[in-house]
Protein backbone atom coordinates (compact mmCIF):
# COMPACT_ATOMS: atom_id res chain seq x y z
CA UNK A 1 0.00 0.00 0.00
CA UNK A 2 1.06 3.53 -0.21
CA UNK A 3 -0.02 6.85 0.54
CA UNK A 4 -1.30 9.69 -1.87
CA UNK A 5 -0.63 13.34 -0.25
CA UNK A 6 -3.40 15.16 -2.49
CA UNK A 7 -2.10 18.31 -1.58
CA UNK A 8 0.94 17.29 -2.92
CA UNK A 9 0.04 15.53 -5.47
CA UNK A 10 2.81 12.92 -4.83
CA UNK A 11 2.98 9.45 -2.72
CA UNK A 12 4.27 9.74 0.56
CA UNK A 13 6.63 6.87 1.81
CA UNK A 14 5.80 5.14 4.96
CA UNK A 15 8.66 6.71 7.03
CA UNK A 16 9.38 7.44 10.80
CA UNK A 17 9.07 11.41 11.03
CA UNK A 18 9.68 13.11 14.40
CA UNK A 19 7.39 15.86 14.28
CA UNK A 20 4.64 14.91 12.06
CA UNK A 21 2.78 17.91 11.32
CA UNK A 22 0.62 17.02 7.92
CA UNK A 23 -1.81 14.33 7.77
CA UNK A 24 0.19 12.77 5.24
CA UNK A 25 3.36 12.67 7.64
CA UNK A 26 1.10 11.32 10.39
CA UNK A 27 -0.45 8.49 8.76
CA UNK A 28 2.99 7.74 7.27
CA UNK A 29 4.64 7.93 10.92
CA UNK A 30 1.62 5.98 12.45
CA UNK A 31 2.11 3.04 9.46
CA UNK A 32 5.77 2.71 10.03
CA UNK A 33 5.15 2.40 13.78
CA UNK A 34 2.19 -0.35 13.24
CA UNK A 35 4.43 -1.90 10.57
CA UNK A 36 8.03 -2.43 12.61
CA UNK A 37 6.10 -2.67 16.14
CA UNK A 38 7.18 0.65 17.12
CA UNK A 39 5.19 2.21 20.17
CA UNK A 40 3.56 5.69 19.50
CA UNK A 41 1.84 7.94 21.80
CA UNK A 42 -1.26 9.76 19.53
CA UNK A 43 -2.79 12.49 20.65
CA UNK A 44 -4.51 15.93 19.20
CA UNK A 45 -1.21 18.69 19.27
CA UNK A 46 -4.13 21.13 19.10
CA UNK A 47 -5.44 20.94 22.30
CA UNK A 48 -3.34 23.13 25.43
CA UNK A 49 -4.87 21.60 28.31
CA UNK A 50 -4.06 18.12 26.67
CA UNK A 51 -0.90 19.02 25.59
CA UNK A 52 0.13 20.70 29.15
CA UNK A 53 -1.19 17.21 30.67
CA UNK A 54 0.73 15.20 29.01
CA UNK A 55 3.82 16.78 29.93
CA UNK A 56 3.16 16.76 33.50
CA UNK A 57 2.86 13.01 33.16
CA UNK A 58 6.07 10.99 34.20
CA UNK A 59 8.16 8.82 31.37
CA UNK A 60 7.49 5.52 32.93
CA UNK A 61 3.45 6.30 32.67
CA UNK A 62 3.96 6.87 28.63
CA UNK A 63 5.21 3.61 27.97
CA UNK A 64 4.51 0.14 28.38
CA UNK A 65 6.00 -3.48 27.57
CA UNK A 66 3.81 -5.26 24.70
CA UNK A 67 1.69 -1.93 23.58
CA UNK A 68 1.60 -0.63 20.58
CA UNK A 69 -0.01 2.62 20.81
CA UNK A 70 -1.05 5.40 23.91
CA UNK A 71 -3.51 7.03 22.40
CA UNK A 72 -5.20 9.92 24.76
CA UNK A 73 -8.96 11.15 24.37
CA UNK A 74 -9.52 14.67 23.65
CA UNK A 75 -9.31 16.21 27.10
CA UNK A 76 -12.94 17.44 26.21
CA UNK A 77 -14.72 15.71 28.52
CA UNK A 78 -12.56 16.77 31.94
CA UNK A 79 -9.28 15.19 32.54
CA UNK A 80 -7.93 13.20 29.42
CA UNK A 81 -8.12 9.74 29.50
CA UNK A 82 -4.55 7.36 28.14
CA UNK A 83 -5.48 4.42 26.57
CA UNK A 84 -3.17 1.51 26.10
CA UNK A 85 -3.70 -0.15 22.86
CA UNK A 86 -2.09 -3.57 21.62
CA UNK A 87 -0.32 -4.14 18.08
CA UNK A 88 -3.45 -7.05 18.11
CA UNK A 89 -6.12 -5.17 19.31
CA UNK A 90 -5.69 -2.85 16.00
CA UNK A 91 -5.40 -5.96 13.66
CA UNK A 92 -8.48 -7.63 15.12
CA UNK A 93 -10.41 -4.87 15.03
CA UNK A 94 -9.19 -4.18 11.24
CA UNK A 95 -10.15 -8.08 9.96
CA UNK A 96 -13.21 -7.56 11.96
CA UNK A 97 -14.32 -4.43 9.58
CA UNK A 98 -13.13 -6.04 6.77
CA UNK A 99 -15.80 -8.52 7.71
CA UNK A 100 -18.37 -5.50 7.89
CA UNK A 101 -17.60 -4.87 3.93
CA UNK A 102 -19.90 -7.31 3.16
CA UNK A 103 -17.95 -8.75 -0.07
CA UNK A 104 -17.17 -5.33 -1.75
CA UNK A 105 -14.11 -4.62 -3.25
CA UNK A 106 -11.75 -1.35 -3.15
CA UNK A 107 -8.64 0.20 -4.87
CA UNK A 108 -8.61 2.53 -2.33
CA UNK A 109 -9.46 4.85 1.01
CA UNK A 110 -10.52 8.39 0.55
CA UNK A 111 -10.03 9.83 4.22
CA UNK A 112 -11.60 12.88 5.61
CA UNK A 113 -10.23 12.70 8.82
CA UNK A 114 -6.82 13.18 11.24
CA UNK A 115 -4.57 10.54 12.32
CA UNK A 116 -4.72 11.68 15.82
CA UNK A 117 -6.90 9.39 17.40
CA UNK A 118 -8.49 5.72 16.84
CA UNK A 119 -10.71 6.47 14.22
CA UNK A 120 -7.78 7.86 12.22
CA UNK A 121 -5.21 5.41 12.65
CA UNK A 122 -7.17 2.11 12.98
CA UNK A 123 -9.75 2.76 10.18
CA UNK A 124 -8.09 5.27 8.32
CA UNK A 125 -4.67 3.88 7.87
CA UNK A 126 -4.80 0.11 9.72
CA UNK A 127 -7.46 -1.49 7.53
CA UNK A 128 -5.94 -0.10 4.13
CA UNK A 129 -2.67 -1.26 5.24
CA UNK A 130 -3.70 -5.03 5.71
CA UNK A 131 -6.42 -5.14 2.64
CA UNK A 132 -2.59 -3.55 0.67
CA UNK A 133 -4.90 -0.64 -1.17
CA UNK A 134 -3.68 2.87 -1.20
CA UNK A 135 -4.42 5.80 0.88
CA UNK A 136 -5.98 9.26 -0.41
CA UNK A 137 -5.56 12.18 2.37
CA UNK A 138 -5.96 15.94 2.05
CA UNK A 139 -5.62 18.52 5.12
CA UNK A 140 -8.83 20.09 4.02
CA UNK A 141 -12.01 18.51 2.08
CA UNK A 142 -14.70 20.37 0.94
CA UNK A 143 -17.83 18.06 -0.23
CA UNK A 144 -17.22 19.35 -3.77
CA UNK A 145 -13.98 17.43 -3.77
CA UNK A 146 -15.22 14.51 -1.67
CA UNK A 147 -18.07 14.12 -4.15
CA UNK A 148 -15.62 14.39 -7.23
CA UNK A 149 -13.32 11.60 -5.30
CA UNK A 150 -16.46 9.19 -4.44
CA UNK A 151 -17.57 9.24 -8.06
CA UNK A 152 -15.02 6.75 -8.54
CA UNK A 153 -15.54 3.32 -8.61
CA UNK A 154 -14.40 0.88 -5.91
CA UNK A 155 -13.53 3.93 -3.51
CA UNK A 156 -13.76 3.20 0.31
CA UNK A 157 -14.66 6.91 1.89
CA UNK A 158 -13.48 7.49 5.52
CA UNK A 159 -15.21 10.37 6.93
CA UNK A 160 -17.69 11.91 9.61
CA UNK A 161 -21.70 12.62 9.31
CA UNK A 162 -20.62 16.05 8.81
CA UNK A 163 -19.77 15.16 4.90
CA UNK A 164 -22.83 13.01 4.41
CA UNK A 165 -25.12 15.62 5.80
CA UNK A 166 -22.97 18.45 3.68
CA UNK A 167 -23.28 15.74 0.67
CA UNK A 168 -27.03 15.77 1.19
CA UNK A 169 -26.94 19.44 1.18
CA UNK A 170 -25.29 20.06 -2.33
CA UNK A 171 -27.31 17.73 -3.65
CA UNK A 172 -24.84 16.94 -6.88
CA UNK A 173 -26.16 15.36 -9.62
CA UNK A 174 -24.02 12.40 -9.42
CA UNK A 175 -24.29 8.63 -8.04
CA UNK A 176 -21.39 6.84 -6.41
CA UNK A 177 -21.63 3.68 -7.67
CA UNK A 178 -19.71 0.83 -5.95
CA UNK A 179 -18.52 2.82 -3.48
CA UNK A 180 -18.76 2.93 0.51
CA UNK A 181 -19.00 5.62 3.18
CA UNK A 182 -17.77 4.67 6.90
CA UNK A 183 -18.34 7.27 9.20
CA UNK A 184 -17.44 7.65 12.96
CA UNK A 185 -19.63 7.66 16.38
CA UNK A 186 -21.19 10.44 15.86
CA UNK A 187 -25.24 10.02 15.48
CA UNK A 188 -26.02 10.87 11.84
CA UNK A 189 -30.16 11.42 11.69
CA UNK A 190 -31.78 8.52 9.76
CA UNK A 191 -33.56 10.74 7.78
CA UNK A 192 -29.91 12.01 6.66
CA UNK A 193 -28.84 8.14 5.83
CA UNK A 194 -31.79 7.38 3.68
CA UNK A 195 -31.71 10.61 2.25
CA UNK A 196 -27.82 10.16 0.83
CA UNK A 197 -28.63 6.68 -0.01
CA UNK A 198 -31.53 7.57 -2.69
CA UNK A 199 -29.95 10.41 -3.96
CA UNK A 200 -26.13 9.31 -4.39
CA UNK A 201 -26.95 5.60 -4.44
CA UNK A 202 -24.18 4.88 -2.00
CA UNK A 203 -24.40 3.21 1.56
CA UNK A 204 -23.21 4.48 4.85
CA UNK A 205 -21.72 2.21 7.79
CA UNK A 206 -21.91 3.84 10.55
CA UNK A 207 -19.66 2.80 13.31
CA UNK A 208 -19.88 2.99 16.94
CA UNK A 209 -17.06 2.50 18.98
CA UNK A 210 -14.75 4.38 21.62
CA UNK A 211 -11.18 4.80 22.10
CA UNK A 212 -10.94 2.28 25.28
CA UNK A 213 -13.74 -0.44 23.61
CA UNK A 214 -12.44 -0.10 19.72
CA UNK A 215 -15.22 -0.95 17.75
CA UNK A 216 -18.49 -2.21 18.99
CA UNK A 217 -20.92 -2.27 16.79
CA UNK A 218 -22.02 -1.05 13.33
CA UNK A 219 -25.71 0.09 11.54
CA UNK A 220 -25.97 0.34 7.63
CA UNK A 221 -28.20 3.75 6.02
CA UNK A 222 -31.33 4.10 8.50
CA UNK A 223 -31.20 1.18 10.62
CA UNK A 224 -32.14 2.24 14.06
CA UNK A 225 -30.56 -1.09 15.06
CA UNK A 226 -26.91 -1.60 15.71
CA UNK A 227 -25.43 -5.38 15.26
CA UNK A 228 -22.20 -6.24 17.54
CA UNK A 229 -19.19 -7.83 15.79
CA UNK A 230 -18.81 -11.57 16.06
CA UNK A 231 -15.79 -11.44 18.54
CA UNK A 232 -17.87 -8.99 20.57
CA UNK A 233 -19.97 -9.44 23.42
CA UNK A 234 -22.85 -7.33 24.94
CA UNK A 235 -24.35 -6.67 28.26
CA UNK A 236 -26.19 -4.36 30.16
CA UNK A 237 -26.15 -2.92 33.95
CA UNK A 238 -27.98 -0.57 35.32
CA UNK A 239 -28.98 0.54 31.58
CA UNK A 240 -25.29 1.44 30.34
CA UNK A 241 -24.16 -0.76 27.77
CA UNK A 242 -21.14 -3.15 29.00
CA UNK A 243 -18.64 -4.86 26.03
CA UNK A 244 -15.98 -7.79 26.40
CA UNK A 245 -14.14 -8.01 24.05
CA UNK A 246 -10.48 -8.58 22.40
CA UNK A 247 -10.58 -4.92 21.10
CA UNK A 248 -10.95 -3.26 24.73
CA UNK A 249 -7.84 -1.81 26.05
CA UNK A 250 -6.26 -3.38 29.13
CA UNK A 251 -4.69 -0.70 30.65
CA UNK A 252 -5.01 2.90 30.62
CA UNK A 253 -3.74 6.03 32.39
CA UNK A 254 -6.58 7.98 34.73
CA UNK A 255 -5.86 10.86 36.53
CA UNK A 256 -2.17 10.41 36.11
CA UNK A 257 -2.22 6.69 36.91
CA UNK A 258 -1.94 3.69 35.41
CA UNK A 259 -4.64 1.36 35.86
CA UNK A 260 -6.09 -2.33 34.76
CA UNK A 261 -8.83 -2.26 32.79
CA UNK A 262 -11.90 -5.32 34.26
CA UNK A 263 -14.16 -6.73 31.42
CA UNK A 264 -16.63 -6.36 31.21
CA UNK A 265 -16.22 -2.36 30.12
CA UNK A 266 -19.11 -0.49 31.24
CA UNK A 267 -19.70 2.22 28.63
CA UNK A 268 -21.70 6.11 28.84
CA UNK A 269 -24.31 4.73 27.10
CA UNK A 270 -27.97 4.23 27.59
CA UNK A 271 -29.16 1.05 25.24
CA UNK A 272 -32.01 -1.20 25.09
CA UNK A 273 -30.73 -5.25 24.25
CA UNK A 274 -33.01 -6.87 21.69
CA UNK A 275 -30.87 -9.51 20.97
CA UNK A 276 -27.54 -11.46 21.60
CA UNK A 277 -26.00 -9.10 19.00
CA UNK A 278 -27.90 -6.29 18.83
CA UNK A 279 -28.78 -2.98 20.78
CA UNK A 280 -30.51 0.35 20.27
CA UNK A 281 -28.56 3.37 21.42
CA UNK A 282 -31.14 5.16 23.45
CA UNK A 283 -28.75 8.20 24.83
CA UNK A 284 -25.44 8.99 27.32
CA UNK A 285 -25.41 8.60 30.66
CA UNK A 286 -23.62 11.40 31.37
CA UNK A 287 -23.61 15.02 30.06
CA UNK A 288 -21.76 14.59 26.70
CA UNK A 289 -22.20 16.63 23.80
CA UNK A 290 -20.32 15.58 20.49
CA UNK A 291 -19.06 18.92 18.29
CA UNK A 292 -16.38 19.02 15.22
CA UNK A 293 -16.16 15.20 16.53
CA UNK A 294 -14.75 15.75 19.84
CA UNK A 295 -16.84 14.29 22.98
CA UNK A 296 -17.68 18.06 24.67
CA UNK A 297 -18.35 17.36 28.92
CA UNK A 298 -21.10 19.99 30.09
CA UNK A 299 -19.88 19.65 33.51
CA UNK A 300 -16.24 20.79 32.39
CA UNK A 301 -17.36 23.43 30.36
CA UNK A 302 -19.68 24.78 32.98
CA UNK A 303 -16.80 24.52 35.84
CA UNK A 304 -14.39 26.28 32.97
CA UNK A 305 -16.91 29.20 32.73
CA UNK A 306 -17.44 29.29 36.66
CA UNK A 307 -13.98 30.11 37.11
CA UNK A 308 -14.34 33.75 35.24
CA UNK A 309 -15.02 36.24 38.03
CA UNK A 310 -18.26 37.40 39.18
CA UNK A 311 -20.02 34.25 37.48
CA UNK A 312 -21.84 32.29 40.75
CA UNK A 313 -23.24 29.20 38.93
CA UNK A 314 -23.19 27.82 34.66
CA UNK A 315 -25.95 25.51 33.82
CA UNK A 316 -25.54 23.79 30.47
CA UNK A 317 -28.41 22.33 28.56
CA UNK A 318 -27.56 20.21 25.07
CA UNK A 319 -29.92 21.06 22.06
CA UNK A 320 -29.85 19.46 18.95
CA UNK A 321 -30.61 20.88 15.55
CA UNK A 322 -30.16 17.82 13.48
CA UNK A 323 -30.14 19.71 9.63
CA UNK A 324 -26.70 21.89 11.23
CA UNK A 325 -23.49 20.47 10.78
CA UNK A 326 -22.65 21.27 14.22
CA UNK A 327 -25.88 19.24 15.05
CA UNK A 328 -25.36 20.28 18.96
CA UNK A 329 -25.78 23.37 20.73
CA UNK A 330 -25.19 24.63 24.28
CA UNK A 331 -27.55 26.77 25.90
CA UNK A 332 -25.66 28.43 28.63
CA UNK A 333 -27.70 29.80 31.46
CA UNK A 334 -25.57 31.84 33.85
CA UNK A 335 -25.85 32.90 37.79
CA UNK A 336 -24.37 35.98 38.83
CA UNK A 337 -22.98 37.46 36.17
CA UNK A 338 -24.12 39.17 32.55
CA UNK A 339 -21.27 37.75 30.31
CA UNK A 340 -21.31 38.18 26.31
CA UNK A 341 -20.52 35.81 23.73
CA UNK A 342 -16.64 36.92 23.12
CA UNK A 343 -15.78 36.10 27.16
CA UNK A 344 -17.44 32.46 26.80
CA UNK A 345 -15.52 32.18 23.77
CA UNK A 346 -11.74 33.12 25.16
CA UNK A 347 -12.38 31.23 28.34
CA UNK A 348 -13.12 27.91 25.60
CA UNK A 349 -10.41 28.55 24.29
CA UNK A 350 -8.34 29.29 26.11
CA UNK A 351 -8.60 25.40 27.47
CA UNK A 352 -10.08 23.49 24.75
CA UNK A 353 -7.60 24.99 21.64
CA UNK A 354 -9.04 26.20 18.32
CA UNK A 355 -12.43 23.97 18.33
CA UNK A 356 -15.09 26.75 17.87
CA UNK A 357 -18.27 25.64 19.93
CA UNK A 358 -22.20 27.08 18.81
CA UNK A 359 -23.87 28.66 22.40
CA UNK A 360 -26.11 30.58 23.40
CA UNK A 361 -25.58 32.56 26.64
CA UNK A 362 -28.79 33.26 29.06
CA UNK A 363 -27.55 35.48 31.63
CA UNK A 364 -29.48 36.76 35.07
CA UNK A 365 -30.74 32.63 35.58
CA UNK A 366 -31.11 31.55 39.31
CA UNK A 367 -29.45 27.73 38.84
CA UNK A 368 -32.22 25.79 40.89
CA UNK A 369 -30.02 22.70 42.76
CA UNK A 370 -30.96 19.25 44.39
CA UNK A 371 -30.83 18.48 48.45
CA UNK A 372 -27.63 17.16 47.77
CA UNK A 373 -26.13 20.23 45.39
CA UNK A 374 -26.61 18.80 42.19
CA UNK A 375 -27.62 21.63 39.59
CA UNK A 376 -31.41 20.71 38.43
CA UNK A 377 -32.59 23.42 36.57
CA UNK A 378 -32.91 27.07 36.13
CA UNK A 379 -35.54 30.29 37.01
CA UNK B 1 -23.39 43.57 -5.08
CA UNK B 2 -23.36 41.74 -1.60
CA UNK B 3 -22.33 43.55 1.36
CA UNK B 4 -20.48 42.32 4.01
CA UNK B 5 -22.97 43.01 6.26
CA UNK B 6 -24.99 40.64 4.42
CA UNK B 7 -22.50 38.23 4.20
CA UNK B 8 -22.10 38.02 8.25
CA UNK B 9 -25.90 38.13 8.79
CA UNK B 10 -26.25 34.94 6.64
CA UNK B 11 -22.58 33.24 8.42
CA UNK B 12 -23.97 33.96 12.25
CA UNK B 13 -27.35 32.47 10.97
CA UNK B 14 -25.84 29.29 9.20
CA UNK B 15 -23.38 28.70 12.27
CA UNK B 16 -25.47 29.33 14.74
CA UNK B 17 -23.30 32.04 16.02
CA UNK B 18 -26.57 33.55 18.29
CA UNK B 19 -25.13 35.32 20.66
CA UNK B 20 -23.16 37.54 17.81
CA UNK B 21 -24.24 40.85 15.93
CA UNK B 22 -23.03 41.75 12.35
CA UNK B 23 -21.18 44.78 13.82
CA UNK B 24 -18.92 42.42 16.46
CA UNK B 25 -16.99 40.76 13.49
CA UNK B 26 -14.86 43.32 11.46
CA UNK B 27 -14.50 42.98 8.21
CA UNK B 28 -11.05 42.50 8.53
CA UNK B 29 -11.33 40.26 11.05
CA UNK B 30 -9.69 36.27 10.86
CA UNK B 31 -12.38 33.92 10.75
CA UNK B 32 -10.01 31.30 11.41
CA UNK B 33 -7.14 30.69 13.58
CA UNK B 34 -6.37 31.62 16.92
CA UNK B 35 -6.97 35.37 16.55
CA UNK B 36 -10.08 36.68 15.31
CA UNK B 37 -13.36 34.47 15.41
CA UNK B 38 -11.88 31.32 16.08
CA UNK B 39 -13.99 29.25 13.64
CA UNK B 40 -12.32 25.57 12.51
CA UNK B 41 -12.87 23.37 9.68
CA UNK B 42 -16.55 22.66 10.45
CA UNK B 43 -17.79 25.52 10.14
CA UNK B 44 -15.28 26.23 6.73
CA UNK B 45 -17.61 23.39 4.99
CA UNK B 46 -21.00 25.43 6.67
CA UNK B 47 -19.08 28.90 5.17
CA UNK B 48 -19.14 27.08 1.57
CA UNK B 49 -22.61 25.90 1.79
CA UNK B 50 -24.16 29.01 2.59
CA UNK B 51 -22.20 31.05 -0.43
CA UNK B 52 -23.31 28.56 -2.59
CA UNK B 53 -27.20 28.50 -1.08
CA UNK B 54 -27.69 31.81 0.09
CA UNK B 55 -25.34 33.61 -2.94
CA UNK B 56 -25.48 31.09 -5.61
CA UNK B 57 -21.56 31.11 -5.56
CA UNK B 58 -19.63 27.48 -5.30
CA UNK B 59 -16.53 26.78 -3.68
CA UNK B 60 -14.99 23.78 -5.39
CA UNK B 61 -11.12 23.68 -4.55
CA UNK B 62 -10.07 24.79 -0.95
CA UNK B 63 -6.21 24.75 -2.66
CA UNK B 64 -6.80 27.35 -5.00
CA UNK B 65 -9.49 29.56 -2.57
CA UNK B 66 -8.00 29.26 0.61
CA UNK B 67 -7.10 33.19 0.65
CA UNK B 68 -11.17 34.33 0.20
CA UNK B 69 -11.67 32.04 3.68
CA UNK B 70 -9.56 34.73 5.14
CA UNK B 71 -11.63 37.97 6.43
CA UNK B 72 -15.39 38.99 5.60
CA UNK B 73 -13.82 41.44 2.84
CA UNK B 74 -12.62 38.62 1.04
CA UNK B 75 -15.37 36.40 1.13
CA UNK B 76 -17.50 39.36 -0.63
CA UNK B 77 -14.87 39.86 -2.80
CA UNK B 78 -15.05 36.37 -3.95
CA UNK B 79 -18.33 36.16 -3.97
CA UNK B 80 -19.02 39.64 -5.76
CA UNK B 81 -16.10 38.53 -8.45
CA UNK B 82 -18.30 34.93 -9.09
CA UNK B 83 -21.50 37.02 -9.44
CA UNK B 84 -19.91 39.42 -12.23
Amino acid sequence: MKIYDMDQKAYVDIVKYDNPVTKAEQLADSLYCYAHHIFKVVYDQSQPALKSYIASLEASQLSDDGMQWLFFTSGTTGTPTGVYKTRENSFKQAQALIQTLKGMSFDRVVTTVPFVHIYGIDIGGVVPFELDIDVWVKENFLPEELALEAEKEHTLIVTTPIFIKALNRIKKDVTFKNTLFLTSTAPLPAEEAKMFKEHYGASVVQLFASTETGLISYKTDDETILHAYDIVQISEKNDRLCISSPLVTKKVINNGAKEDVVLPFQTEDIVEIIGEKAFKLLGRSSNLAKISGKRISTIQIESLIERIEGVDAVLIRIRRDDKALKDEILDIYVEGSTLDAKTVRACLKKELGTIHIPFKIHNDKKILRSSVGKKIGFE
Amino acid sequence: MVTTHELKEKIIAGLGLEDMEPDEIGDDMALFGDDGLGLDSVDAIEITLILEKEFGVKVTNMDENKNIFSTPNTLVNYINEQKA
